[in-house]
């Protein structure tokens, strides 16, 4: 049974492009075309930026909206004289804005075209690689193979595949440092088993993974902290096909809403390949 | 889920039934519970299923209203802030003395906030591009001799470019021998077959001489542009997009899409995994091949 760790080459995230710096006071709009990274984006425009890395200027308007909220409520309450209709009125419709530019960002993170969120590994905790002992080397090739494709060509962190009840483990999990690897596959199929996966006929996508799910089974704590995303695609049966192995894979990432359309269609596509 | 069998068993001290006046005695009820073995089966899945998040359907099924809706909101703030004013009689007057126009700065900042975003948003809208039905004969076309593992591998990547890219057609060469030819396929003029993919003029152009010594994927996001669009001739006369992926330094994968642009960088990821996957496959069955050739030579 040949497992090792392996050091993941994970995807570099794309280089920032430079962007223009501002001067203290005043903002400028730059309008320029940048190459984009997505084939389909056209993206040539006029962008506003501060030119600061790393801060994320789609969250602009959620900050401006807490800010000039609180200084609405500030006005308000500092005001000295009984306040008058008009104020009212015009304090009513600021806190409204206020609140609907709060949501700005979550809406524009529906609209096509929205930029992916990078994923973070997490901090602690070790990569595990774990396969069976009981298939054959072709099979464990092309388990080895998928495991390390859905890592590195998706914002996956961490990746299970149940082949007929047999498991393929990689990636960073919440698993019991110290023990042996014949040991950790059998941990491994007694948790899955639990959350009873193998049953799942159609395909489960939690876009916002919460840690209450965690209150439903204890099971789930086997993925690791900080998943916000989680994928799970049974290998499809036909009732016309009974030769068809089955089982399941599952992918989670600390990145929300990490698997697009067109990301779970790949996936569905690496899980047809186990079906035999 | 664990079957619980709870037996109640009875049983009446005196067997005696007939015209019995001693009160028949029970002996306490049992209660057994026998949990089914669940090995054969999968159990059953306890966990959360997916809820509909309302607003991502409506947002994605209504792109451009969405896109638009900041820009209302904001300019019909900025009509109302000075609508109020004009009505309660208070001049429009921007300075930041009165509470009352302290607050309705403020809401002309936010209003302006929401129109610049929604203009923001409209202009990064990805342009959509309609895929264009190449001109062709349904094809499939798998050279015989090969074993079931090598073509349902072979098969198989045709199936995931199918569904998960826009790719319509697929040619994979090696070792000098066309493997497979499937998809649409440009249909010859003399009868009504699809075009045979001639491999030594492919393997002697220049297409396949620049990827095998570039060792790199080529993509063509615009095939119509590319000059040596003449040494494809097996694909559809209007296949918009084409990926060019060398299967290590032996072979070729010929992908052809039905959109400009169509393949985006996950998708050429994706694809030069998988011929990676397929130059091992391939290499390791033709090496062994040859080896069993070899033998009878000697």
């Amino acid at each position: 049974m040949s497992i090792r760790i392996c050091n993941l080459p994970f995807n570099s995230s794309f280089a920032p492009q430079p962007r223009a710096r501002i001067s203290s006071r005043s903002t400028r709009v730059f309008a320029r075309t940048e190459n984009d990274t997505q084939q389909q984006l056209n993206l040539s425009v006029l962008r506003f930026t501060f030119g600061i890395p790393g801060l994320d200027e789609s969250y602009l308007p959620r900050w401006l909206g807490y800010g000039f909220g609180s200084l609405l409520l500030l006005n308000h309450f500092s005001a000295s004289a009984p306040i008058n209709e008009p104020q009212l009125r015009s304090e009513a419709l600021g806190l409204s804005l206020a609140a609907f530019s709060i949501a700005l960002p979550y809406i524009g993170k529906f609209l096509k075209g929205s930029v992916v969120e990078q994923r973070t590994l997490p901090e602690e905790g070790e990569q595990v690689f774990v396969i069976s002992s009981n298939i054959g080397d072709s099979l464990k090739e092309d388990l080895a193979w998928a495991t390390y494709v859905l890592l590195r060509n998706t914002s996956t962190i961490a990746v299970l595949i149940s082949v007929e009840g047999e498991l393929c483990i990689r990636g960073y999990w919440n698993c019991p440092d110290q023990m042996l690897k014949a040991q950790l596959h059998d941990w491994f199929k007694k948790k899955v088993d639990e959350i009873g996966l193998a049953d799942v006929k159609e395909t489960l996508y939690f876009p916002q993974y919460e840690v209450w799910f965690i209150g439903s089974s204890a099971s789930w704590d086997i993925l690791p902290n900080g998943t916000r995303s989680l994928f799970v695609q049974p290998l499809i049966q036909d009732i016309n096909e009974p030769q068809k192995m089955d089982g399941f894979l599952l992918v989670a990432s600390t990145a929300g809403y990490a698997y697009s359309d067109k990301d779970r269609a790949w996936i569905g596509a690496m899980a047809e390949k186990f079906r035999g | 889920m664990e079957a619980r069998i709870i037996l109640q068993i009875q049983i009446p001290w005196n067997p005696n039934h007939k015209f019995s006046r001693r009160p028949s005695l029970y002996l306490p009820r049992f209660f057994i519970r026998a949990s089914s073995s669940t090995s054969q089966k999968p159990r059953s899945y306890r966990g959360p299923k997916p809820s509909k998040n309302l607003v991502a359907d409506f947002i994605s099924r209504n792109d451009d209203l969405a896109r638009s809706l900041p820009i209302y909101v904001g300019g019909a703030s900025l009509l109302a802030v000075l609508f109020n004013r004009t009505v309660s009689g208070i001049a429009p007057v921007a300075d930041a003395s009165s509470s009352q126009s302290r607050a309705d700065l403020l809401a002309l900042g936010l209003a302006v906030t929401n129109l610049l975003t929604g203009l923001v948003w409209l202009s990064i809208r990805p342009k959509s591009i309609t895929p264009v039905n190449p001109e062709g004969v349904e094809c499939k076309v798998v050279v015989s001799g090969l074993p079931t593992t090598i073509v349902s591998e072979l098969l198989w990547a045709w199936e995931s470019f199918k569904v998960a890219t826009c790719c319509k057609s697929l040619v994979i060469v090696y070792n000098g021998i066309c493997l497979i030819q499937i998809g649409m396929v440009a249909e010859s003029t003399e009868d009504k077959k699809g075009v045979i993919v001639n491999t030594d003029k492919l393997m002697q152009g220049s297409v396949y001489q620049g990827v095998m010594k570039s060792k790199a994927q080529s993509y063509l996001a615009n095939l119509s542009l590319y000059p040596g669009r003449s040494e494809l001739p097996f694909l559809p006369a209007n296949t918009q997009a084409v990926i060019l992926q060398p299967l290590g330094d032996k072979g070729i994968a010929v992908i052809g899409g039905n959109t400009i642009r169509g393949f985006t960088s996950s998708d050429q990821a994706w694809i030069s995994s998988i011929g990676e996957k397929l130059d091992a496959t391939l290499g390791r069955y033709f090496i062994d091949s040859a080896a069993e050739v070899s033998p009878e030579k000697d």
